[in-house]
């Protein structure tokens, strides 16, 4: 019982934490990005399993996730209202070539780090760029004038 | 103005309308993390001993121990006893709760003797002279599902003769 209450307060902390520290921190997975990842998924598992190295264990930690992850997809999917709260709305940052400075700063985003991710789409200058948006994901949509 | 994407709402997605709470509860609950890590560091979830000393004419007690744990952490509890009289038969007795749940690694210098006092640990040290301090080290392991608060105590006794004694909180955080 122990090990499925525990899942339920560590994916409820994680949840929160991820909703919480911003979409641009979990797109990105830059080598220090990559080390935090995993120094949390080992904080998370040793609170998660403590001393118990049974299959059994494992298997109700999973589980617990499991069922928990569905439950978050299905109520977001079921209940329309919930879903900006379970996953975000998407945010413009760039209109018609413009920077929008009040949206960018909102998710602390340079319009060289747009470019950045412009160029990885083939993109080379603002101008070319008729909508940019930071999806829920936290990856940066481009849509092209042309 | 360009054409919107699908399910773009430009009020909601660009002018950020009925979004502007959205930021003060990402603050508000980062101030909380904060708040978290601060009374971590403050000890406010243990691990760091404290000293508590008991004195009497016969003796002194300090326990240097943590009173805040975790479940599953190793600690351990230092028990500084001063004689300032002999004491011929010196017993530490220690309540059930120091041992409920909790592994007992080692206690070092073993006891003469271990026994249950009504349900208590009873820790026969053997004699101390007057002027002479014996140091008992006992090392434990909270088990993860030990959670809680409760109290535990401390008592030196002199054969059958309590000398001193007190009681603590600990609290253990899951």
């Amino acid at each position: 019982m122990d090990i499925a209450l525990r899942a339920v307060v560590l994916f409820a902390f994680i949840f929160v934490i991820t909703r919480v520290i911003g979409r641009r921190e979990l797109s990105s997975l830059a080598p220090f990005d990559l080390i935090l990842l995993i120094i949390v998924g080992d904080a998370v598992q040793q609170g998660l399993t403590q001393d118990d190295y049974s299959v059994t264990g494992a298997i109700i930690a999973v589980g617990t996730i499991a069922v928990l992850q569905v439950a978050v997809s299905y109520t977001s999917f079921r209940i329309p209202f919930l879903r900006p709260v379970l996953e975000g709305n998407p945010i413009v940052i760039i209109e018609d070539g413009n920077p929008i400075e009040k949206n960018m700063r909102r998710e602390r985003l340079t319009v060289e780090e747009v470019l950045e991710q412009a160029r990885q789409n083939q993109i080379a200058s603002l101008d070319e760029i008729k909508w940019a948006v930071v999806e829920s994901s936290g990856k940066i949509s481009f849509i092209t004038k042309s | 103005m360009a054409d919107i994407p699908d399910a773009i709402v430009l009020k909601r997605d660009r002018d950020l309308e009925g979004r502007e709470g959205e930021i003060w509860v990402r603050r508000v609950i980062l101030l909380l993390l904060t708040a978290l890590s601060i009374a971590a560091l403050l000890n406010v979830f243990g691990q760091r001993p404290s000293t508590s000393t008991a004195a009497a004419p016969a003796a002194t007690l300090e326990l240097n121990a943590p009173t805040h744990l975790r479940s599953g952490l190793l600690w351990s509890a230092r028990f500084d006893i001063q004689a300032h009289q002999d004491i011929k038969k010196a017993i530490l007795v220690l309540s059930s709760s120091w041992a409920e749940s909790t592994a007992i690694n080692t206690i070092e210098p073993s006891p003469v003797d271990e026994t249950s006092d009504n349900g208590k640990l009873a820790l026969t040290l053997g004699p101390i002279k007057a002027g002479n301090r014996y140091l008992l080290f006992m090392q434990f392991q909270t088990n993860p599902t030990n959670v809680g608060r409760r109290s535990r105590s401390v008592e030196l006794f002199d054969g059958t003769t309590r000398l001193l004694g007190f009681d603590q909180t600990m609290t253990i955080y899951p």
